[in-house]
């Protein structure tokens, strides 16, 4: 029962620490991307506004049931995603922290993370919004684009080191130090692809806000967009852990998680804050241009070292 | 086991002049099948200087299971689907053939009986392939033709191995094997996978499939894609497992990697052309062949669980196939069409049909906690742990497959299900409860075979240990590859469903009196308020982009080779037909000049 | 009434001398009389073929002729075979024809008579065992086929007839010039003693003759390329007729050369064997690939004809017991698929411009029972199981496997590709084309329906349970290649009735 009750509240407490870090993260790069661009921008907290607020409003429609549950996939996957990635190493100063890593692997969560976008895009259709499908259809096209390259680095990852667990990832690391140097072009790789997978400049056609109405969720509100938003938040942490744990060995105490995963998180905004838009087609290729040749270069790597 | 056999042969073979007699046949025979598992009896039946042999072994088992269990569901599905169609005798007499040769290649413990029932399997699938009458010359010829190379090459590795081991039967071949010479190793080999590889519509022997699947009756193509195309697996996995793996040649038998290559390039291309194409029909006949390709590639590669992951899916995909192309059947009886480009909101007509569907194209996506998620991930995790570089590469192929698949997944449920709702598909109602039971019933094991998928390992680790596999190891819920990492399925299904039905009931309870529905013409469009007939779903082109992205590898299809080989043909035959012409003088020409020649070089000849 | 092989000359002959007479005494008896004879016969050959089964081989020496002049039937399991396929399927050709001129009795009259012949000769020509009969009933074929070719008296069938008796001609004048050579070298006609005799013979002058009889028998067998009367006459005949070419003469044709070669010359390490094979195989191809061009229904079947006959050629070529046995099973088989192919295609193509296969859309609707019956023998005929004619192409295979034939296997493949390509191109249009408005189906006969519905049973039968026939078949391929049995037995029954080694010396 103990057992149940602390496996529940290390659960509740890493969504929350997930969120907070998130929908700050989310705040900070609007205002670096509003700096970037000479604006003033909105403040650090300007998320959690948005998201108070939107949960405080009613919501007075909706187009269909499908809809209606769009979100409740979007944040199933997110919090499934969370839970299955160790937020901090074993040994850190989160004394009842416990996560659900050793009963899946990253191919399990290479999965669950497109688990979210795809009852999305359900939710969407439903909609029957023009703005909304659009975006689905170059959001979903761009995906193939960067899965690709993802995969290839991570599967060189899991090759070099012999296990496909985060854990063992992160043993492994613990011996032989981190990935981000032992396995330099799956590291490269792996930047080139999250720039897509952040769905930032140049890689924002699928929101694309001043051309489709930011696309997607266009026809959603109130409580429905506000657990969009939470989701989103959860998200973007999740995946930023997971890249740290696989790369930098994760992080043992939560100020070099911050650090680490907000290092990272800058590679897409960065590039993002000073690039154009590049078109579907354009992004998929670029996609499956430099980063599967480095994604390629570092399976052959990681096979032969 | 054998007054059973023989009961269904006597059963089913009598013209069936409704489909509800062929349901109970079928089901009947499900039944008998079902509560008489266990018996391991062999029944000979002699023909001239050989018998003939029908048994059950624990590998054919899973097989016969999966086509027994779902013809008996699709059976059922048909009484509805078929219900005021013309000439209904001629298609359940060969839709019920179909199924029975099926049961008979799978009992068959020698090559002549398994060449018998193959070859009426094809005849029967073709006379029903083109029982719609859809361009029949085209399609049929096709697919008459491939599955005339495929099986007439088949014919010759078995009549050669006859005159190598004077045996038919399956388990000499498997042991004389490795006696034989290379070249007659390889021969036989490629032959009888050449065989094989045309019903499994591996890629480059594909090209009959697309059609043959989309312009068949849907209750028939579930049982198509779903089932007679397993059986091309299932001879492959004899071939590989049971019969090169234990030659001289063992595991560095190329065939195994020209086989596993081709199947991803057909799962890749086959990915794409699915995502492209604007018939849901369509769209599902080439997604079988590239879920195809996943089972043939992970056949290939040969490991424990690559194997083990191909028979998974080979019974998954079964099951959400045949879910979608009755879900797809069920649009097409109810509203007329299975265009893409204008249907469009059926969720709220029929939404059984939709919820089916929905649970098979999850599972198709491979997306956890259901069933498809377990083979892929075993089917990745094999090639990830495996020992060859090759593989590696291989895996990548089959990821860009498996993701552009979301694709098509989603094009086809918006397609059909989500969207705007038109006037012109207001008169749709819920498909019949006969079609609509199976299919729900399909999607519950789906969702059943992802918390415990060790329900199918069962019988598929027994199979393989017939196959010549030892200590295939398989736990209830919980996979595991060789590095020793695991997946567990009930964790993974009880956070997923929880968080699921939490995330639900919240946003439910939220604001539940003031939510209200409103129809999907009242949508935010700056403004602009569309009318009734209007329609603003975004549908044609879907995905436009990523056909630009993909275009260079979409310009020449396998059929514009294949076509200009045969116009190749028919000019050459032209130009020899004309060796009769028709007049009399030409022909006693002929034998003049025969006789000629015979009289000068016939000392030559004859001694 | 003692029943002995003669019968099966006799009775269809003076039966045939009669019909004048009797149509003046009641114009119903010409189409009943063949009836009886046929039943009659039909009778016989059961009996005959129980008795070779217990007691071997059965020799009937007309009385009051000595061999080898004498009329001398030998009645082997191989013979015997042969002569009741031949007997069933005239009588059920006259079954199918039993209505054939209602209206008209006079071409009727001429009609059942040339049939009759027709039996007459090829049974004839398989039980006799002498080669100058031999060449007479070859001849009463070849006289009485020119004349049902011409029986409409058409632009087409004169054509047709032309050519037949053109190159028929050929075929006589070579067979007969054999036959005086052979004459000349052994001094006997009776083929057993021929074949005794066949040592002493230089090398140049037995090629000559082997030459000439594989010309002249070739050209009823249709072997390639000496067929090119056979088209025109399977189609311009009337379509009974056809029947009958197809079920008997080409048999008829078949059987002469595989007697004149395994028997007279002897098969083995002559060199035979691989030019059968060669030409069965160019026969073939050839074949295939012109019906796959047809666009008339029956010239197609006439070609699919000739195509099955290469192929029977091929299986002979091989020789050993398997491949025989496969040949004879397969002849059989043709028999009774291609009757059935004839007799529901002409229903088809009966009120059809040119008989051409692209007006056939959509019959299977109008006349499903016909389509069915065709449909059926299209899926024989290439050779699918579970029908009759997957047996005699899978034991063929076999015997090219155990020869090691790798080559000829795949050729043969390839080849029955084709062949599936144009029948079900047939099927498919006769079952889901758009059906043509207007066109006047014919309503077969009672006796048309039996008779395709016995030959449709008889290729489930057996291709369900091929043991109801293999047994006849073996008796049947042991007896063609045991050339020493047959010698002993002819020549042991001549000798009892007149010395022959004494005549000759």
């Amino acid at each position: 029962m103990e057992d149940i009750l602390k496996l529940l509240g290390g659960a509740a407490a890493t969504m929350l620490l997930a969120f907070v870090v998130g929908a700050t993260y989310g705040g900070l790069v609007r205002k670096i991307i509003a700096r970037t661009q000479n604006r003033v921008g909105p403040p650090w907290y300007q998320n959690f506004v948005d998201i108070s607020k939107l949960y405080m409003k009613d919501t007075a429609v909706h187009h269909g049931v499908m809809q209606h549950i769009g979100p409740a996939f979007a944040i199933t996957a997110s919090v499934t995603v969370l839970m299955f990635v160790p937020v901090l190493r074993e040994g850190g100063w989160f004394p009842w922290f416990e996560n659900l890593n050793f009963k899946g692997d990253i191919i399990f969560l290479i999965y669950m993370m497109v688990f979210g976008s795809l009852g999305m895009a359900l939710g969407i259709g439903q909609t029957g919004n023009p703005n909304a499908s659009i975006g689905v259809s170059r959001g979903l096209s761009m995906m193939v684009g960067y899965e690709i390259p993802f995969v290839l680095s991570l599967v060189s990852v899991m090759v070099q080191t012999h296990t496909t667990s985060i854990t063992g990832l992160m043993e492994w690391q613990t011996q032989n130090g981190w990935l981000m140097f032992e396995a330099p072009f799956a590291f490269i790789t792996m930047l080139l692809a999250i720039l897509g997978m952040f769905h930032y400049a140049p890689f924002d056609i699928a929101h694309a806000p001043s051309e489709i109405a930011s696309g997607p969720p266009s026809e959603f509100g109130g409580k429905y967009l506000a657990m969009m938003m939470t989701s989103g938040s959860i998200f973007a942490f999740a995946k930023l852990v997971f890249l740290v744990d696989v790369f930098m060995n994760g992080a043992s105490n939560l100020v070099m998680l911050v650090v680490k995963t907000l290092l990272l998180y800058m590679v897409p905004v960065l590039y993002g804050a000073v690039s154009p838009r590049y078109r579907t087609e354009q992004a998929i290729r670029y996609l499956w241009g430099w980063p599967v040749f480095f994604g390629i270069i570092a399976l052959i790597y990681s096979i032969y070292i | 086991m054998g007054g059973a056999i023989l009961a269904y042969l006597a059963k089913r073979i009598t013209p069936m002049l409704s489909s509800i007699v062929s349901f109970l046949a079928i089901s009947s025979a499900a039944v008998v099948f079902f509560t008489m598992t266990s018996s391991t009896d062999v029944v000979t039946v002699s023909v001239r200087n050989f018998t003939l042999q029908f048994g059950l072994n624990a590998y054919s088992w899973v097989f016969a299971a999966m086509v027994m269990g779902i013809s008996a569901l699709v059976s059922l599905y048909n009484i509805a689907y078929m219900s005021g169609k013309d000439r209904l005798g001629y298609f359940n007499l060969n839709f019920t053939l179909a199924i029975m040769s099926m049961m008979g290649i799978v009992f068959a413990n020698d090559w002549i009986s398994f060449f018998i029932f193959w070859e009426i399997m094809t005849w029967s699938s073709f006379l029903i392939v083109v029982y719609n009458g859809i361009d029949e010359g085209k399609i049929g010829t096709k697919y008459m033709i491939f599955s005339a190379v495929g099986g007439y090459a088949m014919l010759m590795a078995i009549v050669i191995t006859n005159s190598q081991i004077d045996s038919f039967l399956i388990a000499d071949l498997i042991n004389a094997y490795p006696t034989f010479g290379h070249g007659m190793q390889a021969m036989i080999g490629i032959l009888f996978l050449i065989g094989f590889s045309v019903k499994a519509a591996v890629m480059p022997l594909h090209v009959w499939a697309p059609r043959a699947y989309s312009d068949s009756p849907m209750s028939f193509t579930a049982i198509f894609s779903g089932l007679l195309s397993k059986m091309g697996i299932f001879g492959m996995a004899i071939m590989f497992i049971s019969v090169f793996s234990k030659a001289s040649i063992g595991d560095t038998f190329i065939y195994s990697q020209v086989i596993a290559w081709l199947g991803g390039v057909t799962a890749v291309m086959a990915t794409f052309y699915a995502v492209i194409q604007k018939d849901a029909k369509r769209l599902l006949a080439y997604s079988s062949i590239a879920q195809l390709g996943y089972i043939v590639t992970g056949l290939a590669i040969g490991t424990k669980l690559s194997v083990m992951s191909a028979l998974f899916l080979a019974v998954i995909h079964a099951l959400y196939k045949g879910i979608l192309f009755m879900a797809v059947g069920a649009v097409e009886r109810q509203a007329g069409s299975t265009n893409l480009e204008q249907l469009g909101a059926l969720i709220r007509k029929m939404p059984w049909t939709f919820f089916s569907a929905l649970i098979a194209a999850i599972a198709l996506a491979g997306i956890p906690p259901l069933g498809g998620f377990v083979g892929k991930w075993m089917l990745y995790e094999s090639m990830i742990t495996s020992t060859n570089p090759s593989h590696l590469f291989l895996v990548i192929l089959i990821f860009l497959s498996s993701t552009a698949a979301f694709l098509y997944v989603y094009r086809l449920l918006f397609g059909l299900f989500l969207g705007q709702e038109e006037p012109e598909w207001d008169h749709v109602k819920e498909a019949p409860a006969p079609m609509v039971i199976p299919m729900v019933l399909m999607a519950l094991t789906l969702i059943l075979l992802g918390y415990a998928p060790g329900l199918l390992f069962e019988p598929i680790a027994n199979g393989m240990e017939f196959l010549g596999f030892e200590n295939v190891g398989w736990q209830m819920s919980s996979l595991s590859n060789i590095w020793g990492d695991t997946v567990d399925m009930q964790y993974v299904w009880g956070s997923v469903v929880t968080l699921f039905v939490l995330g639900a009931i919240f946003i439910t309870i939220k604001n539940r009196k003031s939510t209200r529905y409103v129809t999907t013409k009242d949508i935010h469009t700056s403004g602009e308020i569309p009318e009734a007939h209007e329609n603003l779903t975004y549908a044609v082109d879907f995905y436009k982009p990523f056909e630009r992205a993909i275009e260079p590898v979409m310009r020449k299809t396998m059929d514009f080779y294949y076509n200009h080989f045969g116009n190749g043909l028919e000019s050459l035959f032209g130009f020899v037909r004309k060796i009769y012409t028709g007049n009399g003088q030409t022909y006693a020409m002929y034998v003049v000049i025969f006789l000629v020649i015979l009289l000068l070089i016939g000392e030559q000849i004859f001694k | 009434m003692v029943v002995s092989p003669v019968h099966f000359i006799a009775v269809p002959l003076l039966a045939a001398f009669l019909m004048p007479i009797l149509a003046k005494v009641n114009k119903n008896l010409l189409r009943i009389v063949p009836g009886i004879v046929l039943t009659y016969l039909g009778y016989v050959s059961v009996v005959l073929m129980n008795r070779v089964a217990t007691e071997g081989t059965i020799i009937e020496v007309l009385a009051g002729w000595s061999a080898p002049w004498g009329i001398n039937l030998v009645y082997t399991p191989f013979t015997g075979f042969l002569a009741t396929l031949m007997i069933a399927m005239s009588f059920l050709i006259w079954l199918y024809s039993f209505k054939f001129k209602k209206v008209d009795d006079e071409p009727a009259l001429k009609y059942f008579i040339l049939q009759l012949m027709l039996t007459t000769g090829s049974v004839g020509l398989v039980l006799t065992g002498d080669i100058f009969n031999f060449f007479v009933f070859m001849e009463i074929i070849a006289l009485s086929s020119y004349a049902l070719t011409a029986f409409y008296r058409d632009r087409n069938g004169a054509e047709a007839a032309f050519k037949y008796l053109l190159i028929g001609a050929f075929a006589s004048t070579l067979f007969l010039l054999a036959i005086v050579l052979l004459y000349s070298q052994v001094g006997t006609l009776n083929m057993a003693e021929i074949s005794v005799r066949m040592h002493d013979v230089p090398t140049s002058m037995k090629v000559s003759i082997l030459v000439l009889f594989l010309v002249g028998i070739g050209i009823e067998a249709e072997m390639f390329p000496l067929n090119g009367w056979a088209p025109d006459a399977y189609s311009q005949a009337p379509s009974p007729v056809g029947v009958a070419f197809a079920a008997l003469v080409v048999k008829a044709g078949v059987y002469g050369l595989v007697r004149i070669t395994y028997t007279l010359f002897g098969i083995e390490g002559s060199g035979i064997g691989p030019f059968l094979i060669i030409m069965g195989g160019i026969t073939l191809v050839m074949a295939e690939i012109t019906a796959l061009k047809q666009t008339s229904l029956k010239r197609m079947l006439a070609y699919s004809s000739i195509g099955q006959m290469g192929f029977v050629l091929i299986a002979f070529g091989i020789g050993t017991h398997e491949a025989v046995f496969g040949a004879i099973f397969l002849m059989f088989n043709h028999a009774i698929i291609k009757g059935l192919l004839f007799m529901s295609g002409s229903y088809l193509v009966y009120n059809t411009p040119n008989k051409e296969i692209k007006y056939l859309s959509g019959y299977g609707m109008k006349m499903p029972v016909i389509s069915l019956f065709f449909s059926l023998g299209a899926l024989a005929i290439v050779g699918l199981p579970p029908f009759a004619g997957f047996w005699s192409k899978l034991y063929i295979l076999l015997a090219a496997a155990d020869g090691a034939l790798y080559g000829l296997i795949a050729l043969i493949l390839v080849v029955s590709i084709i062949e599936i390509v144009y029948y079900f191109r047939v099927v498919g249009r006769l079952y889901f084309g758009k059906p043509a408005e207007g066109s006047i189906m014919r309503k077969p006969t009672v006796g048309g329906m039996i008779a395709m519905s016995i030959l449709a049973i008889a290729i489930l039968v057996v291709g369900f349970y091929p043991d109801i026939i293999t047994g006849y078949i073996d008796a049947a391929a042991s007896s063609i290649l045991n050339t020493d049995e047959y010698i002993k037995n002819a020549l042991g029954a001549v000798n009892e009735l007149t010395p022959v080694e004494n005549i000759i010396q």
